[in-house]
């Protein structure tokens, strides 16, 4: 197993990956987050729920620094976002934070193996093995010359998530991992976000699906755009 | 890994491409087609404007005075050039621009009581040049526009007769007549030039010479040569060649330029004064100065809708792929990596194009050469690379506008669905 996917043995001390102080996000004369404050340590599983319009979406781009808030503070890492360039927002993306799509967004024209190493390109290098040691860690070894329009949702899925581990990011934030999936293929996707966890992963997924609530070790939910509870 | 996602972004969108490609393609062949005619059809328009007369008249240093306001010259007719010295035109610094001349001597004979013009010139006669070459020279080497209605004389009675006097003498072709101290002339051709030969008859240059007793002598010589438009520099030199500087001057005199080539017979031929007949020289530089610079807006049109062609296919490969660029700046890429993988797609295009263009314009070129000149032109093989340049830029600068799109576009927004 090469460094790039070498998982953690243990939990690190707790400390805060993220934390959100006050944070708000308006459109216009509507808020869709408002005051929203809470930390996530290190390591930690965390499953963000609610109903359509609670404003999940919209604090899992600002946690992935993809938009920014209107209020308040969001720390990654200790380090504060705020006022940020485009630029270094993108510097953040690549070095800190594994994203997980509900449409999974591979590259439709490169193969399996070459979404990987695109990611590792932004990031430093493309390294081929390490590449391909990290789709055998999901278990699709064998499909790494394959396109996606040749892989199942499930297999299209597990790509994301090897891409979103490439390059040893403090952060996997997930929007809907299994949306789009069949039973049997959120079955595969839980156990492979089970096992992160398990490995010392601070992940962080946004999600309707109970089940995930249940594997998480924390749920917050969400309701008009504020936390309703956290536990 | 850019030029790997390079070539499959490539290959994955051809169709698109193509069409871009096409786009450069065609203005880089009207342009490769353009830069081969605008410097093979200027040599072949002085050829063909050459036709319209000459451009340079030699007369002896005496014939170019004038006294007072009046332009009194009391030497008029008097002064002569030496027939032998004619070869020494042929033999200046561009001796391969002067493409023909005759000389002209007027005397007077007597025809039916009346006294009339006689011209002696050479109508078409082989010479030795100091160098050992032939040469063809004679008036129909510098007057192509003589309407000549019979044959143009062979033997030595044999004359032409000015359109007005045939008229007036009412004589045509195939008729003879006494011409005084020239003897009996047999009319081969009559010629119509619109100038003082009209009212003429126009015979060998010995027979003139006879006549005028002044053998050996030339009274003009008119040149034809091929030379380059006029510019600031040579009407400088014109002016005042003394004013130049040494660079100036050496630019100017290895220049083409008809003041220069005159100023070069001028030092050749004893006694010499050689002048530019503007109005043949100037309307020349006119002629291919205006078609250049038709041929220029042409090529920058072409060039121009190719841009906005490139710039509307990338527009529109930029919204087919907005998922994609999103998902790129989502993972973390710098916007001079999305932009480098865009504008390289759009160089490719651009040198492809440009190259496939800059054939297609030579071959185009060598065809509308032969249809228009009766043979090809020269290919400018410097215009190749400059060609493919000019289309790489204008590709470039096709995907500006795309760029600038690929900068706007939120990767939120193209992820969740919204566009």
């Amino acid at each position: 197993m090469t460094a790039a996917v070498s998982l953690r043995a243990s939990v690190e001390p707790a400390r805060p990956v993220i934390e959100l102080r006050g944070l708000g996000r308006s459109f216009g004369t509507v808020e869709a987050l408002r005051e929203v404050s809470f930390a996530i340590p290190s390591g930690a599983f965390v499953a963000i729920m609610g109903p359509s319009g609670s404003g999940k979406t919209t604090l899992l781009n600002l946690l992935s620094c993809l938009d920014r808030p209107t209020a308040g503070e969001y720390l990654l890492d200790g380090i504060p976002t705020a006022g940020m360039s485009e630029a270094e927002q993108a510097r953040i993306r690549r070095e800190r934070i594994g994203l997980v799509f509900q449409q999974f967004h591979l590259i439709p024209y490169l193969t399996a193996l070459e979404n990987l190493m695109l990611a590792q390109h932004y990031h430093s290098v493309a390294d081929a093995a390490a590449a391909r040691a990290a789709l055998e860690r999901v278990g699709l070894g064998h499909r790494a010359g394959h396109r996606p329009s040749q892989l199942s949702g499930g297999e299209q899925q597990r790509v994301c998530i090897a891409r979103a581990l490439i390059n040893e990011p403090s952060l996997i934030l997930a929007d809907e991992p299994t949306g789009n999936l069949d039973e049997a293929n959120e079955t595969v996707v839980m156990d492979l976000f089970r096992q992160l966890h398990r490995e010392g992963r601070t992940i962080v997924l946004v999600t309707h699906n109970p089940a995930f609530g249940e594997v998480a070790e924390r749920t917050i939910r969400l309701a008009h755009g504020r936390v309703e509870s956290d536990r | 890994m850019f030029w790997r996602v390079l070539r499959q972004s490539f290959l994955e969108g051809r169709r698109r491409k193509v069409l871009a490609g096409v786009a450069v393609c065609l203005a880089a062949t009207l342009g490769m087609a353009l830069a081969t005619l605008s410097v093979g059809v200027g040599d072949r328009m002085a050829q063909e404007l050459r036709s319209y007369g000459a451009n340079i008249r030699v007369v002896p240093k005496g014939e170019s005075l004038s006294l007072g306001s009046l332009g009194l010259n009391p030497l008029k007719g008097r002064e002569t050039l030496a027939e032998d010295d004619l070869p020494q035109i042929k033999d200046i610094f561009w001796r391969n621009n002067i493409i023909g001349l005759a000389p002209f001597l007027n005397a007077e004979v007597e025809v039916s009581g009346a006294r009339v013009p006689l011209v002696g010139t050479w109508f078409r006669r082989d010479i030795e040049l100091p160098d050992g070459d032939p040469f063809t020279v004679g008036v129909r080497t510098v007057a192509a526009h003589w309407a000549v209605a019979g044959a143009w004389p062979e033997a030595d009675d044999e004359v032409l007769l000015g359109a007005a006097l045939a008229r007036r003498l009412g004589l045509g072709p195939g008729a003879a007549f006494d011409a005084g101290a020239a003897g009996r002339l047999r009319v081969a051709g009559v010629v119509e030039t619109g100038g003082d030969e009209d009212a003429a008859i126009i015979a060998d240059l010995a027979l003139a010479q006879a006549v005028a007793g002044l053998p050996g002598r030339v009274h003009a010589v008119e040149v034809s040569a091929l030379t380059v438009p006029e510019n600031a520099l040579s009407t400088r030199a014109r002016h005042d060649a003394d004013k130049l500087t040494t660079a100036e001057y050496d630019t100017w005199y290895c220049t083409a330029y008809v003041s220069a080539i005159a100023h070069q017979i001028e030092e050749a031929v004893v006694n010499a004064s050689a002048r530019p007949v503007w109005k043949v020289a100037a309307g020349e530089g006119a002629v291919i100065g205006k078609m250049q610079v038709l041929l220029a807006v042409v090529t920058l049109a072409a060039f121009a809708s190719a841009a906005m062609g490139v710039s509307a296919l990338m527009t529109a490969t930029v919204v087919e792929r907005a998922r994609e660029i999103g998902l790129m700046k989502a993972l973390g890429a710098r916007l001079a990596e999305i932009n480098g993988q865009f504008l390289a797609e759009a160089a490719l295009i651009g040198a492809a194009g440009g190259l496939a263009g800059a054939g297609l314009g030579a071959l185009l070129a060598q065809g509308i050469g032969r249809m228009v000149f009766g043979q090809g032109l020269a290919v400018p093989w410097i215009a190749v690379p400059l060609v493919t340049l000019a289309a790489v830029l204008v590709a470039l600068a096709g995907a500006a506008m795309p760029a600038r799109a690929i900068a706007r576009l939120a990767p939120v927004e193209v992820l969740h669905g919204k566009r």
